[in-house]
């Protein structure tokens, strides 16, 4: 679709760093050419022009011109249909690798003007097409295929429309700080390692708080609380209620006990692992070279399990993070404190009646 | 053809096929475009044409597929070769409008993908304007329109599927709206060049009106037709209807029953001599494609490159194909070449030599009987007005001997029968004498204060040359039927004759009405469809631009583009950055850029308040006003207290703010 | 101005010669009490967590009840139990702490989740519900829970869930030089709330609070807290946006804190005071780095969204 050629001068013409506030639209970010089909368009209207010249038409002369406006209004209508959007990026939600990251970018349509047929695309061709109702901020999905685990970027997207008539081109580049975590894709099926018994054995309950286990007979200097008065109506001795807490068994996914692969062999079999485990909802630990995660059954903790095997070797914070982490974390107490102040300074400054 | 290779390299870049409501989109674009053209088109491709749109609008529905291009390739040639077996070639105008629209049709066959459906839009905005060939009229512009939003809602379908029709009509419709004044502006200002940049067909325009040659029924087939053949506005009061004689060409040479102009005169001597009541006046002709201006009897001068010819006849130099303006100077009363050439009175005595026996002898006895010329004219009208000759649009058909039929059997005619025997009574009896054809009175329009001419004013009469007097228009039928000549066609012939609508009803509304819509087609004809570089010129000049030079044209096309440009850009991107809604928020707002324009600029999220506080402290001869003005916008904005008079309050607090 | 918010003020000032140099902690908290909401502190030990809650309880003349919850703590022990009584042969309720005006939930994160649930539960529903038999809770009600900061062994961070029920969470931090001077000269905080008279009834403190209820809201306001929720939503710097209920209690704090400050109507200065409070426990950064705390990501959001 694009020559070599034409791309790198884009490349070089249009080149943004990527940004991670809104992007507004202006005048400053739309391009606008004709489309091969408008100059198709323009050679057209040229000869119907030397038709019209040739044989005296005025009717021609009026259609022909008619024709050639409505063409170069649509250039405006293009423009338009791009113009005053707010886009934000969202969220990234994240995906094992081999499955399609959707980066969601929100596009925030303030003005009265309905828009039709945007088109965001990707350097490699995906696209996705979309209307924007006037007034209404509208969540838009990219798809983008992730590979490799670790950050995947959203890169910089295209964003054009040819509307209305597909004489004009407009577009504009969104490249934004977006980075989506792929987790690394789950191997086939993998065994999951036996169960570390604390007790010797695989399940075992351990005098605690969590669950009512049953009544032991009273003894002094328990708690009142704790009395089973339900049963004291019934019987003679007084019970005590008996609470356990469930320790269930604990497993370690372990990198050291797997056998002998490849790095990423080895993070595919533990994310096949923690997967399973969850699902099995165990209480299992992960234990990586580098990091522990102890045992947990929660989704939070399968999350981070995941995570630590997407990240293994990798830097833990987006690239975009990591360069302004330095700068922008340490006035924050300064800056909070001197917004108290002036809060306090001026309690009742705006007493409006 | 060149346009499918085109469409071949555009496949490439989009492979979507059209959803079927894109295809009914096009559908009926085409079939708008292609609907005036069914007028002139052979039967057989108006058909082939609606079978495809029909067929294409079936596949669409059904989701079948569309035919092989073998298919399409046999058909191409089929239609190809009707064509050329229709119209004996492929060129020229009407073969060339017919493989076109047939071609379109075609090409709707194979609508695969989107870049196909535009091909199809261009071809359609083609085809409107080889419609103009054929008619440039109101009524065409108004169904342009209609055709281009058709266009407009296909190509929109296209390009926005979702968008449902109403929205798109809606759209289309606006565009164009948006799009006249600068086509308005552009018709004006962009400049003519006098065509044609290289050969016309032959065919490219429609004939009607008078022909050189005059044989019984020509003038009553003309007499049909409505169209106007040229309007007329005097300078002065116009002279009276009987004296409307609009001078075309002159029939000298008779071959038994037609009657023709024959070789062009030697002579081209004119002169007249007793001239009385001058009169000026200016013509807009219709094209009709000869050199002939129509003049009053007798031009004497007109303003564009023109001639009068031997026989009073005012020529153009050249073929009249657009519509022409011009004005010109007659003379009512006159005594035309009193000293005519010998050859040319010998000519006009000339008959065939035998045929209508009758009316040779006839003439001979009126020569012996009466002798001097002006008695023998005077019997001749007086036969036709007393011995039963009745005037009709249907007369019965004639042998072989025209004259002597008429004159002593049917005696029923219409004008160029009344002519065709008088004449050749005179020449008979010896008395030089022509047929001269053109057209006879007009309808006179109050509004616009002008004459119009049709096609059903078409008249024949005659001219006899008499001693010391010169040529005479004699006219025959105004002897018979004076109301022909007095009021007009629908006068003379009986009412259940077959006369045009416009020639036959007279009542006043409905004259009216025809007089408004005339002068709105005359206006239409000269404003619009006779913009040409003169009138350009003329136009732009009595607009106060001096010395009209296209440079000038250029700069003032330019800049008015430029302005029209910058108008629509404002009106059309307007909406994209209309602010707040609420006056108090955009008063608060002019308030805070007073403010920025010293450097205290408000941040998006600064609270009104908190942001007073700071521009208080740091201007505290203004704190008063700041925190007025704030309290003012807060109690509107936050406590609804928004009633005219807050508002009020706060703009005239806003508006005194000075740094 | 009404005599109920006469008294407010003389409250606040009565609060503030006690609890020096925390003013908009003060406010806030009392905010979030006019709200109906609940309070949660976040701090280390001994800045006055304590002292305030007392202060808070005696200045507003409530019925105050402090808990310590303790990891062995079990839900009867904040609820109540029922007692068989042999001699009249039935149960009678023992009512537990929390049947209290004001409750102090001191270091609410050392209890199990399930001791942690029944303070919560009740905190929402204002009412006790144990063996079948409801019990309403005093009112005006209003819970003070205390958590320690850093994730100690053996502790039991409320879930997100759980923090959601909380209106407010604020830190009271170091006192500043000035403050902690006349701390450490003034006399002993105890005594003097020992010596503090009531400046506001329980009947004042509810009219208080139907009038934070009447704080007129206008539509621009709304537009304002909207975008506020939509930013939180959209954004990538979330884990997850801001629920609904957080709309609702950044809108009644809001409230509250405009009744504070003397207004009739709720102004955009109001919504940015209690946000970080309402929000800063909401909202969790995605940016993995202890940098991103919720009060961070608070004011973050402050600065990112234009007041329209």
């Amino acid at each position: 679709m694009m020559s070599p050629l034409r791309q790198q001068f884009r490349n070089w013409a249009f080149r943004r760093n990527p940004e991670a506030g809104p992007i507004v639209l202006n005048q400053r970010r739309i391009y606008i050419l004709p489309t091969r089909q408008g100059l198709f368009f323009g050679f057209v209207l040229a000869l119907m022009l030397l038709g019209d010249i040739n044989y005296n038409l005025s009717l021609g002369y009026v259609l022909t011109f008619l024709l050639a406006t409505t063409g170069a209004l649509s250039m405006l209508y293009a423009f338009r249909n791009m113009a005053q959007l707010q886009v934000t990026a969202g969220r990234a939600e994240p995906v094992f690798a081999g499955e399609q990251a959707s980066f969601i970018l929100h596009f925030h349509n303030d003005t009265d003007l309905p828009r039709h047929q945007l088109v965001l695309h990707a350097r490699d061709g995906h696209q996705t097409t979309f209307d924007l109702p006037a007034r209404q901020a509208s969540a838009i999905a990219f798809r983008i295929p992730a590979t490799r685990r670790g950050w995947l970027a959203s890169g910089q997207l295209g964003l054009y429309t040819e509307f209305p008539l597909g004489l004009f081109h407009a577009w504009s580049y969104l490249h934004f700080e977006q980075y989506c975590l792929v987790y690394p894709q789950p191997a086939a099926a993998s065994p999951l390692p036996a169960a570390t018994a604390l007790h010797g054995t695989g399940m075992h309950s351990q005098e605690g708080d969590e669950d009512f286990a049953g009544l032991r007979n009273y003894q002094p200097g328990d708690a009142l609380p704790r009395i089973a008065w339900k049963t004291l109506a019934r019987e003679q001795e007084p019970q005590v209620k008996k609470f356990s807490a469930n320790q269930g068994s604990e497993r370690w996914l372990d990198w050291s006990l797997l056998p002998a692969a490849g790095d990423e062999r080895k993070l595919e079999l533990l994310a096949r692992q923690v997967l399973d485990a969850s699902a099995a909802q165990l209480h299992y630990g992960l234990r990586l070279p580098e990091a522990e995660l102890p045992p947990d059954s929660s989704p939070a903790h399968r999350d981070a399990c995941l995570k630590a095997l997407a990240l293994h070797g990798l830097d833990h914070t987006p690239p975009a993070v990591r360069r302004q982490a330095d700068t922008s974390g340490q006035h924050l107490a300064a800056r909070i404190a001197a917004w108290a102040g002036r809060k306090l300074r001026t309690p009742s400054a705006g007493k409006s009646q | 053809m060149g346009w499918q290779k085109i469409a071949h390299s555009f496949r490439r870049e989009i492979a979507m096929k059209p959803a079927p409501h894109q295809v009914y989109g096009i559908i009926a674009a085409l079939f708008m475009v292609c609907l005036p053209h069914a007028e002139h088109l052979p039967h057989w491709v108006s058909a082939v044409c609606s079978f495809l749109l029909i067929w294409r609008f079936h596949l669409a529905w059904t989701g079948n597929a569309l035919p092989s291009r073998w298919l399409l390739i046999s058909f191409t040639v089929a239609a190809s070769a009707g064509i050329a077996v229709s119209f004996h070639t492929l060129f020229g105008r009407d073969a060339g409008v017919t493989l076109l629209v047939l071609l379109s049709s075609l090409k709707l066959m194979e609508l695969r993908t989107a870049r196909d459906a535009n091909v199809v839009i261009f071809l359609a905005c083609f085809i409107i304007i080889t419609n103009f060939f054929y008619s440039q009229s109101i009524p065409t512009a108004l169904f342009m329109l209609v055709t281009l939003l058709a266009i407009l809602n296909g190509w929109l379908a296209m390009q926005a599927s979702a968008l449902a029709w109403r929205a798109r009509l809606r759209m289309a419709a606006i565009m164009l709206l948006q799009a006249m004044p600068l086509t308005l502006l552009l018709f004006v200002l962009f400049p003519r060049v006098q065509g044609p940049l290289w050969g016309m067909p032959q065919d490219a325009w429609a004939q009607s009106g008078l022909s050189d040659t005059m044989s019984p029924g020509s003038m009553s087939k003309l007499s049909l037709s409505d169209a106007v053949a040229f309007r007329v506005s005097f300078d002065g009061p116009p002279p009276p209807q009987q004296l409307l004689y609009w001078r075309g060409p002159v029939l000298w040479d008779f071959e038994g029953t037609t009657w023709k102009r024959g070789q062009a005169l030697l002579t081209t001597v004119h002169d007249l001599q007793q001239v009385s009541m001058p009169v000026d006046y200016t013509v807009t002709l219709e094209p009709h494609d000869k050199n002939w201006l129509f003049a009053l009897d007798m031009p004497t001068s007109a303003d564009v490159p023109s001639r009068i010819s031997g026989d009073f006849q005012l020529l153009s130099r050249t073929s009249v194909t657009t519509r022409l303006r011009y004005r010109v100077h007659s003379q009512l009363g006159f005594q035309a070449n009193t000293e005519e050439s010998p050859a040319l009175l010998q000519r006009a005595l000339r008959l065939p030599a035998a045929g209508n026996p009758q009316s040779r002898n006839l003439a001979a006895t009126w020569r012996r009987k009466l002798g001097n010329d002006a008695a023998i004219i005077h019997a001749a009208e007086q036969m036709f007005h007393n011995e039963g000759y009745t005037y009709t649009l249907e007369p019965p058909l004639l042998g072989n001997d025209s004259v002597d039929d008429f004159l002593f059997h049917s005696r029923k005619g219409f004008c160029e029968h009344y002519a065709s025997a008088f004449v050749f009574l005179m020449r008979a009896a010896g008395i030089p004498a022509r047929v001269v054809t053109g057209y006879q009175g007009g309808e006179y329009n109050d509004l616009g204060q002008y004459f119009i001419v049709r096609q059903s004013d078409a008249h024949a009469w005659s001219e006899v040359w008499l001693a010391g007097q010169g040529w005479q228009r004699v006219d025959p039928t105004a002897t018979i039927s004076p109301a022909r000549i007095s009021t007009g066609l629908s006068a003379a012939v009986p009412g259940s004759e077959a006369l045009p609508f416009a020639a036959r009803y007279r009542s006043p509304w409905l004259l009216k009405l025809r007089f408004n819509l005339d002068l709105f087609n005359y206006r239409w004809n000269q404003w619009v469809l006779g913009y040409d570089k003169e009138r350009q010129f003329a136009f732009l000049t009595r607009l106060g631009m001096e010395e009209v030079t296209w440079q000038k044209m250029a700069l003032n096309l330019l800049a008015g583009v430029g302005i029209l440009v910058a108008l629509f850009s404002l009106l059309i991107l307007k909406r994209l950055y209309a602010g707040p809604r609420d006056p108090a928020v955009r008063l608060y707002r002019r308030f805070c850029r007073k403010l920025a324009r010293h450097g205290y600029a408000r941040s998006d999220h600064e609270g009104p308040m908190d942001y007073a506080s700071r521009a208080s402290a740091a201007l505290p001869h203004k704190a008063d006003a700041i925190q007025d003005i704030t309290r003012r916008y807060l109690s509107i904005r936050y406590e609804s207290r928004s009633d005219p008079e807050n508002l009020r309050a706060l703009r005239h607090a806003v508006a005194a703010f000075k740094l | 101005m009404n005599h109920s918010a006469q008294s407010l003020q003389t409250a606040i000032q009565q609060i503030e010669q006690i609890i020096l140099g925390k003013s908009h902690q003060i406010r806030l908290a009392l905010a979030c009490l006019l709200a109906r909401g609940h309070l949660l502190i976040e701090d280390l030990p001994g800045v006055g967590k304590t002292t305030l809650a007392h202060v808070l309880a005696r200045t507003l003349g409530l019925q105050f009840a402090r808990i310590q919850f303790t990891s062995d703590m079990l839900p009867a022990d904040i609820l109540g139990v029922s007692v068989y009584h042999r001699d009249s042969s039935e149960f009678r309720f023992h009512p537990g702490p929390v049947f209290a005006q004001m409750i102090l939930a001191d270091e609410v994160n050392r209890a199990t989740p399930k001791a942690q649930s029944a303070l919560l539960e009740a905190m929402e529903e204002h009412q006790v519900t144990i063996e079948g038999t409801t019990h309403l809770l005093p009112a005006p009600f209003f819970v003070i829970a205390t958590q320690n900061p850093s994730f100690q062994i053996g502790t039991f961070p409320l879930p997100e869930s759980q923090l959601d029920r909380f209106l407010m969470r604020i830190q009271l931090g170091y006192p500043d030089a000035s403050a902690e001077r006349g701390l450490l000269e003034g006399r002993d905080r105890r005594e003097i709330i020992a010596t503090l008279a009531p400046q506001l009834t329980p009947a004042d403190l509810q009219t208080l609070q139907q009038q934070v209820a009447k704080i007129h809201v206008s539509p621009a306001l709304l537009d304002y807290l909207q975008a506020i929720l939509r930013h939180t939503r959209e954004s990538a710097q979330y884990v997850h946006g801001l629920s609904p209920r957080a709309g609702i209690a950044m809108l009644a704090a809001s409230r509250a804190w405009a009744l504070l400050q003397g207004r009739s109507a709720v102004l955009p200065e109001d919504v940015q005071a209690v946000l970080p409070g309402v929000v800063g426990h909401r909202l969790q950064g995605t940016r993995d780095n202890s940098l991103t705390r919720g009060d961070k990501l608070a004011m973050e959001l402050i600065e990112a969204v234009k007041i329209p």
